[in-house]
């Protein structure tokens, strides 16, 4: 018996918004008369933490303090449309929409503290919850001053509503899959590098290490940043070595019903982890921001599947990477098997599993 | 930036460490009844019979709901993009899969509603059923699927394959030096959230519904309980927003409109909340995957061109399958251009629990896939992996599969962060690499055509 280290790597991207696009968010904002913020988002928070960066987006485009943003994403009432929490569309789509109402709440705070300070709205910026002077900055007033004023002494609402729509892209021919304009909001970039420690006798994989490089265009909350990124790993490595609905699959049958039968990935499993954050802004997201969610997960598994086969030179392409299937792999080994056919140019790994020797009417091939 | 960028605290996040956030099963009303549903115990199955007299006679039960009580029986996930619904909300005269609701009975407890489902009088024809892809195209394959057979055959109104085609792949594999093949099966995955789906649904007196939800999606949602209900949007309010956990399981809406179909006919409040075993069992799950790939490879490492065929295992209905497919044709040549392709993704259909959304939809599998296959056609070039994943890495104004040219590809710069991060090193024209525009030995002759035709 004997443990040995291996270390793989694997790089991915991943599209932010519904492939494809056509998918709406809708935002509306209004100001009480002390200044303070209510935000309506129909974006419903998954653990995402859309709450926190909607209303982040929200206080730095009205230069107000965070504390001062309530966020209502209660029901389908108050709140305008928001297609939905999937497809790492939260932060962009709907983010932008806040955005927007946000840039229209800001014109008339601006539009009516410019009544107030007797001077053109251009030459006012706003920031800390104060509106100010370009270059003069004792000459100020308080958003709460301006909201009272707007409510008390203008008769005016504060308010400012936006909307988000990447339009849809069509596939105009079917037989190419081209498309007549880009599928995605935005596309992000990872990579991660795994280190293993395989047990030759067991076939039991540990997961040792998890380094992982991500540009997500803008990190708009490190902290929830990483959180998507730790707990990604995590159920990503849950998918390279432990889970499965069905553990004899394409069987139905001894399914895992419970958290005892069904294996996630516990405290005893978790590796290191190490992250790198590089931003590269993008285009048309909320300053400059990309989606994190939903590739946070996809690039473990290969990236452990390729250091096992740095450890011990076997290859397992069927997933999850068990103990059973390490071991299968490796008894192949040893037994001569387990290469793939090499003949002329051709390396064919994995025959056995392909359609053309399970069905009888499919082939499929060079 | 002051705000933007800041480790500012998560909005909601002292109530959820405190146990003080009000999720839906927090929610509690007089009078309010227990749901519990009646479901399949068969993969594949005729319904002869099926008799809830019994069950509406027990003493506590207040309504039992069948395929005759839904106003619009079946609704697609995707009828909003012109994709035919397939899925019944309860099952009428057949059972796809096991764990298939059937019928949902509310009543006082949730033991009474569990024993007046065991009253519901049920016969089934068992018949065979069709649980491996490979095997779905085979002449006398059971058929799993009442609207588009075993694979879904309505891709741009009648192809029966998501395809895409691009360069010339014959000159590909013609030019090669080496060709690598490979078979890859990902699995099905739960998505495990700590709140199971459970939904409040709540007759008010003014003839509206308000439903607490778990979904991911409020707005969706609505729609699918308006249709399934045939009630406007003005008539429902759903309330939810703070979910305990979805990753992605909870697009669904698979307690919402039955709830809510069960509120209206007992005229009392209802609440059905899934145990873990029917979230894990019943619950729609990430679908399996079967990938084979062929890539086209030069001596020097350029990846030439790439066949692909891709088996989704949808389970028994279409739900966002579909979506599900496009999303990884148009991503299946990973973080790398490719000029040359031929794809085939199909979505067939099993007898297994209807597959859905989870974090990484139509992806994770194809990217575990292509980063084992980029893995092996390195080592046959016996070419350091960083080099060939540098190398080929898409970068400005290369074209993705379906001619969209990449504007902000960090492919190059996440690699060489990486390498630098765990210390591998990287010579140094690797770590003169970078995202810009292909010219020079980057631009090889098989990328010229398509640079050059402005990739558009």
């Amino acid at each position: 018996m004997a443990l040995h280290r291996g270390k793989g790597v694997a790089t991915i991207e991943y599209p932010t918004g519904m492939n494809q696009n056509g998918d709406p968010s809708q935002a509306w904002i209004k100001v009480k008369p002390d200044g303070r913020v209510d935000v309506f988002s129909g974006t419903s928070d998954i653990g995402n933490g859309s709450k926190t960066v909607q209303s982040q987006i929200v206080a730095e485009t009205l230069g107000v303090p965070y504390d001062w943003i309530t966020y209502d994403n209660s029901n389908t009432d108050s709140s305008p449309m928001c297609t939905g929490t999937f497809a790492s569309r939260a932060t962009f789509v709907a983010g932008n929409a806040v955005l927007k109402a946000a840039r229209q709440v800001r014109e008339r705070i601006l539009a009516v503290a410019a009544r107030e300070l007797e001077i053109d709205p251009e030459d006012l910026e706003v920031a800390d919850g104060a509106v100010s002077v370009k270059g003069t900055p004792a000459k100020s007033m308080g958003v709460d001053e301006v909201a009272g004023a707007a409510t008390f002494v203008h008769g005016e609402l504060l308010t400012g509503d936006g909307a988000h729509l990447n339009p849809g892209a069509a596939i105009v021919d079917p037989e190419t899959g081209e498309v007549d304009k880009p599928p995605h909001a935005a596309i992000s970039y990872a990579a991660c590098a795994a280190t293993v420690e395989v047990d030759d006798e067991t076939g039991d994989v540990r997961v040792l290490k998890l380094t992982q490089a991500y540009d997500i265009g803008r990190a708009m909350n490190p902290t929830l940043v990483e959180g998507q990124i730790e707990g990604g790993a995590v159920m990503g490595l849950g998918f390279g070595v432990l889970e499965t609905c069905y553990p004899y699959y394409p069987s139905a049958e001894h399914r895992g019903d419970g958290m005892n039968t069904y294996h996630v990935p516990t405290m005893s499993e978790l590796p290191d982890i190490d992250n790198v954050l590089i931003e590269n802004p993008s285009e048309g997201g909320p300053y400059g921001a990309k989606g994190i969610g939903e590739m946070a997960n996809n690039a473990q598994p290969a990236a452990i599947a390729n250091a096992i086969y740095d450890a011990v030179g076997v290859w397992v392409t069927e997933f999850p990477i068990t103990p059973e299937r390490v071991l299968d792999a490796l008894d192949a080994k040893r037994a001569g098997g387990g290469e793939p056919r090499r003949e002329g140019r051709v390396v064919a790994f994995d025959e056995e599993l392909s359609i053309n020797r399970v069905s009888s009417t499919r082939t499929w091939g060079p | 930036m002051k705000v933007v960028g800041a480790r500012l605290p998560r909005y909601d996040g002292v109530g959820h460490v405190t146990g003080r956030t009000t999720y839906v099963d927090d929610v509690r009303l007089p009078g309010m009844l227990h749901a519990a549903a009646l479901r399949s115990p068969h993969h594949n199955a005729r319904i002869t019979r099926l008799d809830a007299g019994a069950a509406e006679a027990m003493a506590g039960v207040h309504a039992v709901i069948t395929h005759a009580d839904v106003p619009l029986l079946v609704y697609g996930h995707l009828s909003g993009g012109g994709i035919p619904g397939d899925e019944p909300l309860l099952a009428k005269d057949h059972v796809r899969y096991r764990g298939q609701p059937v019928a949902l009975v509310a009543a006082d407890t949730v033991d009474i509603a569990r024993a007046a489902c065991a009253a519901i009088k049920v016969d089934y024809e068992e018949l065979p059923a069709l649980l491996d892809v490979r095997l779905a195209f085979d002449d006398g394959a059971p058929v799993v699927n009442d609207t588009f057979g075993n694979w879904y055959d309505q891709y741009e109104g009648n192809l029966d394959v998501r395809q895409i085609r691009k360069g010339d792949i014959e000159e590909a594999f013609g030019a090669a030096d080496l060709i690598v093949s490979g078979v890859y099966r990902t699995q099905s995955q739960e998505q495990v959230p700590l709140e199971t789906q459970v939904c409040v649904a709540i007759p008010e007196p003014d003839g509206r519904l308000t439903i607490h939800t778990c979904t991911q999606a409020m707005y969706f949602s609505l729609g699918v309980v308006c249709s399934h209900l045939q009630m406007p949007m003005s008539e429902v309010k759903m309330v939810g927003g703070t979910v305990g956990g979805g990753f992605g399981g909870k697009v669904d809406t698979a307690s919402d409109p039955l709830t809510a179909l069960a509120a209206q006919k007992s005229g009392r409040p209802v609440k059905w909340r899934w145990s873990r075993e029917e979230e894990m069992l019943a619950s729609g799950n990430r679908g399996p995957w079967h990938m084979e790939i062929i890539d086209a490879v030069s001596r020097d490492g350029w990846i030439l061109g790439r066949k692909m065929l891709t088996i989704h295992d949808a389970g028994a209905y279409g739900r966002f399958s579909v979506y599900g497919v496009t999303k990884h044709s148009f991503h299946h040549t990973g973080a790398y251009t490719i000029p040359n392709l031929h794809f085939d993704g199909y979505v067939v259909f099993t007898n297994r629990v209807p597959t859905t959304a989870m974090r990484g939809y139509g992806i994770t599998g194809l990217a575990t896939a292509i980063e084992i296959h980029a893995e092996r056609v390195a080592r046959e070039l016996g070419m350091d992996p960083y080099e060939f994943r540098l190398k080929n890495a898409n970068r400005v104004n290369d074209t993705s599969p379906n001619r969209i040219a990449y504007e902000d590809p960090s492919t190059v710069e996440v690699l060489q962060s990486l390498a630098s991060a765990t210390g591998s090193e990287l010579s140094e024209e690797l770590r003169a690499m970078s995202r810009d525009e292909r010219s020079g030995d980057m631009l090889p002759d098989h990328l010229v055509a398509q640079i050059g035709s402005g990739g558009h």
